[in-house]
């Protein structure tokens, strides 16, 4: 039996031997604009940049709305539509700064996750008053990578390991029954 | 307990902030815990071989039975913490080249943020067989107050992908509130006391006060550290992660310690049944409470209410010889016909 507080020193030793050497480097990407579509609100402008261009389905992006002018003293709200029910923050959303990128309005970091034809509804209130608009229908081409299905399969693979071998230690718990390995 | 809050700070900083990278704190978190276990695994997993070659018996209190594996003797507990943390690392790798092919996480509910969590989940799952062969010693029950609620409150990460499954059922909350049986059942069972269970529920219910109050706190620190600004708009939602986990948990401890105080077969399905059926209900009732979000349907209600009922029965029923496996394995054979030790609250085998 190892006293506790041999325990807490292994404990303790095991964690500096994996912290200690990281040091946190924080990077973050720029938002990039490869495409671009143009939506008339109204009076207002607007730019629609995407950072992935074709876009494919389930593969993350950035999305930039800029409206000419710049977005000072403007608000709206984004409505987006697809082949399948979105997120409700992606459905219908308050028109946000980005994140990275903090002069326009922009979504960081999503991802539609059906193949099929997208557009992005815009409702803009600012000083010339409310104006609405929307892009042509975006194309979003099908996913990248292997099928979801082989993905999925390989990733149960620890949780399927977990349940089996749940299964057998309740299998060779029986009365009786002789240990795994028989006492050295 | 790491990972646990690692992953709690990281949903929180993607919600309120944003910019993500391989090397956010929160990551490094997340991961330290599989690696703190990891090493601490094969720490112990050595040390149970050079034990045996030398012909010195391994206390079964240390980690469980040992098994042969390979050239080792593990001790089982320790060999399941240690299979987690090893599957941690290689799903790590396969979630790097995910990455690399659908750029950042979009979504919580990838596939192989479902394998690294279902190797967290393993690895707490050990780590409760450590803690529960030394449930005689006053560290495995602490240790056991604290990973039960860390399962309870880890565990349906697992299960995020069927959140908007077309089923008559959430799936997600009739399996949060199954391991909230699971555990519950196996607090008692395991340690042999009914009040155990209060003391789990109790357990949980801290680390949920300090989760609520320490994710918004940990993510907006975090970016004034780096820089950042938090994103518009944020502010008055609760923290997303805690927000799921079941409150008043406590009463429904205590009714399961009523259930398994009286000697009866059908004890922990019972309290397993009544766990499965309140907390599903709790969760469906407290997500639009708190988030001033639609109500739940009605159909959904009484279907997750329903499953969870079965569900909650089934993790009961199996909770209870789990703790007495834990309770009555001996490294000795049983001789034939004398029965193994169950849960003491029985009176005999479970």
């Amino acid at each position: 039996m190892m006293p506790i507080r041999r325990k807490i020193a292994a404990a303790v030793a095991a964690g500096a031997l994996v912290l200690l050497p990281a040091a946190p480097a924080l990077a973050y990407e720029p938002v990039n604009v490869v495409h671009t579509e143009h939506v008339q609100a109204g009076p207002y402008e607007v730019t629609v940049g995407f950072s992935e261009w074709p876009l494919r389905a389930m593969q993350s992006m950035d999305v930039s709305f800029i409206p000419d002018g710049g977005i000072g003293g403007k608000s709206g709200t984004l409505h987006v539509t697809g082949p399948t029910r979105l997120h409700p923050n992606l459905a219908n959303s308050t028109l946000a700064r980005h994140p990275r990128k903090l002069d326009v309005w922009g979504l960081d970091v999503i991802a539609l996750d059906r193949q099929g034809e997208y557009t992005f509804e815009f409702r803009i209130d600012g000083p010339q008053g409310l104006g609405e608009g929307q892009t042509r229908p975006v194309e979003v081409l099908s996913q990248p990578g292997p099928p979801l299905a082989l993905s999925w399969a390989v990733c149960a693979i620890p949780l399927v390991g977990l349940l089996a071998f749940l299964v057998i230690a309740w299998r060779r718990h029986s009365v009786g029954r002789t240990p795994l390995h028989p006492p050295v | 307990m790491t990972s646990l809050f690692g992953i709690t700070w990281d949903v929180q900083w993607h919600d309120d902030v944003g910019p993500d990278t391989f090397f956010t704190l929160s990551h490094l978190m997340l991961y330290s815990g599989s690696a703190i276990a990891g090493v601490v695994a094969l720490t112990m997993v050595l040390r149970a071989t050079v034990a045996q070659r030398a012909g010195r018996p391994v206390d079964p209190k240390e980690g469980g039975r040992t098994v042969r594996v390979l050239a080792f003797d593990a001790p089982v507990g320790y060999l399941v913490v240690g299979t987690g943390a090893a599957m941690f690392l290689l799903y790590g790798t396969m979630d790097l080249w995910w990455h690399g092919v659908y750029g950042f996480d979009a979504i919580l509910g990838s596939p192989p943020h479902m394998a690294l969590f279902s190797s967290i989940t393993t690895t707490m799952v050990g780590s409760i067989i450590v803690f529960g062969y030394a449930h005689a010693e006053r560290w495995g029950r602490i240790g056991l107050a604290l990973s039960l609620p860390s399962l309870m409150t880890f565990s349906p990460l697992m299960f995020e992908a069927f959140e908007d499954a077309p089923l008559p059922f959430k799936g997600n909350i009739i399996m949060n509130a199954a391991v909230c049986a699971l555990c519950l059942v196996l607090a008692v069972g395991i340690v042999g006391r009914p009040v155990f269970a209060v003391v789990v529920a109790g357990a949980l219910a801290a680390v949920h006060v300090v989760l609520w109050f320490w994710a918004p706190w940990a993510a907006h620190a975090y970016a004034e550290l780096s820089g950042l600004p938090v994103r518009d708009g944020v502010g008055s939602e609760p923290p997303s992660l805690p927000a799921r986990i079941p409150m008043l948990l406590l009463i429904v401890a205590l009714l399961v310690a009523g259930v398994l105080s009286r000697v009866r077969r059908w004890a922990p399905p019972i309290a397993g049944a009544a766990t499965g059926v309140v907390t599903a209900v709790m969760l469906d009732l407290q997500a639009p409470l708190i988030n001033d979000g639609p109500m739940v349907p009605p159909g959904i209600l009484i279907g997750d209410g329903l499953t969870g009922l079965l569900l909650g029965a089934a993790a009961g029923y199996v909770a209870w010889r789990f703790a007495a496996m834990v309770r009555g394995e001996r490294r000795e054979p049983n001789p034939i016909g004398r029965t193994a030790v169950g849960p003491t609250v029985l009176g005999g085998t479970a």
